[in-house]
């Protein structure tokens, strides 16, 4: 039992370094964020010896280049609306296929898996190029609408339903409610678990995504708040760290307050997936 | 019955008419480009069969350089990064498995939180991390006398991939261990108790209990993490932007800069289609790789 202990004792204490070395790159870019330029490209410790806020006083001044708040109000707009939109799409759809006679069903599915094999990249730069043609580069459009082929969240709702008893659903019917309101009563509240999985996940993979909207937006004002920050790494003139850890701590605040938040959920999305 | 059909396909449609704008169009589109001679500009210039499939393979162009080099880059990112990321996470979920229930949640927690940010961020804090002159990591190396120099992190070779490696791992090894988190709790505890009692030690255990429980998880990360490897662009486009020369070019940073700076839509395209083919093979792969080990099971 003795050496139990011991061996539980020492495998904390390895969990503790693993996870020191998982915090540092953040504790570093907290704690240089709040460092002088002077400090920060000499600097030693983690920890700053003089605590400035000059950084962010920098970031939030200097609009022309870093529009900050611009930044995170597009981003809100193209999280929330591409969000919103693959839900109810997905929704939709997987009730339908899960219990309603769609004519092609088979075919569908198959569609499904095949979409979901395919890497994304194949499908970018034609899209790119028919945003081009229509005008619409540096809108939100392009960074909202491909939302709404949520392949993947319609295949795990999908499933989620085809294991799920459906006299609830029934006896909904029987007693005379339409299919809305059998849609909106019984069965959103019991695919929740998966629905609100599945709203985190592409929040946060619209929150980050980078490939497609660098194609997509060029002008800054447009840019959300990955793509400026992006834009800020790659700027020849942005070569104080202090600064440029201010504006990375301000992008991923929100997106680690969410997942902080949604830990739970995103956790039991791994479940969900059902790979065996 | 009628009615129930067409509130069917009423509810398909929006999803449909998505899927086909943003998915099938483009991608019969690409397909289409990959046989055309085509440009951004001028747009399409008529059919010219598979002759940029050709240039690009086969001929001495600049297409077939850039198209080798971004497979040869991409596939050496693959190795470095493969290896720590499958074997890495296994052992950081079998270490979160045996430690006591009250402090899981927490290191799982820390384990997983990098796995949240933008590769943007992840860029941003290793540039200034590693970066040679001026970088925290030389600064502190320096300081302790550890090296009399600073070390190229982000400026030469081998060293460029050791950063590029060490900021991937730490950005996306948290996504493989919850997936080998999940499979573990899979396995029934009463076997490591009775193997255990045996005289089993953790190694026995490994290979005859935990293996062969999370196997198909295994193979599954294996191969969503090669083709994750295979799609690499951000941590590359942002911290090296594909120097030092173009060593650390990928594929993808091939075809981007085939279609937006050389303005050739078609031979960008043809490049799309083949990485998309390697890619396919690969989750093909894995079908049958788990496909067969259960039935011989």
């Amino acid at each position: 039992m003795r050496t139990k202990q011991v061996s539980k004792i020492f495998l904390i204490i390895i969990a503790c370094i693993v996870a020191y070395i998982f915090l540092l790159p953040l504790m570093f870019m907290v704690f240089t964020s709040f460092k002088g330029i002077a400090e920060s490209v000499t600097s030693t410790t983690l920890l700053p010896k003089n605590w400035t806020m000059e950084n962010y006083r920098e970031l939030f001044m200097n609009t022309s280049t870093s529009p900050v708040m611009r930044w995170l109000a597009n981003t809100a707009v193209v999280t929330c609306a591409g969000t919103a939109l693959r839900i109810v799409t997905s929704v939709l759809a997987a009730y339908a296929l899960a219990r309603l006679p769609v004519p092609g069903k088979r075919f569908i599915l198959v569609a499904l898996i095949w979409a979901m094999a395919i890497p994304e990249i194949v499908t970018f730069f034609p899209l790119f190029y028919i945003f081009k043609q229509v005008g619409g580069l540096n809108t939100f459009w392009p960074l909202i609408l491909p939302s709404g082929s949520g392949v993947m969240c319609i295949y795990l709702i999908y499933n989620f339903l085809l294991a799920f008893p459906k006299e609830l659903e029934e006896a909904g019917f029987v007693e005379g409610a339409n299919v809305f309101q059998v849609l909106w009563h019984i069965v959103v509240p019991s695919v929740k678990p998966v629905i609100v999985t599945q709203a985190f996940i592409t929040f946060l993979g619209l929150y980050n995504s980078y490939l497609w909207p660098s194609l997509v937006i060029s002008r800054n004002e447009n840019r959300t708040i990955t793509l400026g920050i992006a834009a800020l790494v790659l700027g020849e003139n942005y070569t104080n760290p202090g600064l440029m850890m201010a504006s990375t701590v301000v992008s991923v605040l929100p997106v680690m307050l969410i997942f902080m938040f949604a830990n739970k959920y995103i956790v039991r999305g791994f479940t969900q997936s059902g790979i065996k | 019955m009628k009615k129930k059909t067409t509130t069917a396909v009423l509810f398909v449609l929006p999803f449909i008419l998505f899927f086909m704008m943003f998915w099938l169009i483009p991608f019969v589109y690409g397909i289409v480009m990959s046989v055309s001679k085509y440009s951004l500009v001028k747009g399409n210039q008529g059919f010219v069969g598979l002759e940029n499939y050709i240039k690009v393979l086969f001929s001495s162009s600049m297409y077939n350089k850039s198209f080798w080099l971004g497979m040869k880059n991409t596939v050496i990112f693959v190795i470095l990064t493969t290896p720590f990321l499958v074997l890495g996470s296994l052992a950081l979920a079998l270490l979160l498995d045996r430690l006591p229930d009250r402090v899981k949640g927490i290191f799982r927690t820390i384990y997983f939180a990098s796995y949240a940010v933008s590769v943007t961020a992840v860029a941003a804090v290793f540039v200034w991390l590693m970066k040679g002159n001026g970088g925290y990591l030389n600064n502190l190396m320096l300081n302790l006398g550890i090296i009399d120099k600073a070390v190229p992190w982000m400026e030469q070779q081998p060293f460029v991939w050791v950063s590029l490696t060490v900021a991937t791992i730490w950005w996306t090894i948290g996504y493989n261990m919850m997936l080998f988190v999940n499979a573990l709790n899979e396995i029934d505890t009463q076997l490591y108790e009775a193997s255990a009692i045996d005289g089993a030690n953790f190694w026995t255990q490994l290979k005859y209990i935990i293996f062969p429980g999370i196997k198909n998880v295994f193979w599954f990360v294996l191969m969503t993490t090669i083709i994750a490897s295979f799609n690499v662009y951000g941590q590359t486009r942002l911290m090296t932007q594909g120097g030092p020369g173009e060593t650390t070019k990928p594929m993808i940073m091939m075809i981007t800069s085939t279609i937006m700076d050389r303005n050739d839509l078609g031979v960008g395209s043809a490049m799309t289609i083949l990485m998309g083919i390697v890619i396919v093979l690969c989750s093909v792969g894995q079908y049958y790789l788990t496909k067969e080990k259960e039935e011989l099971r």
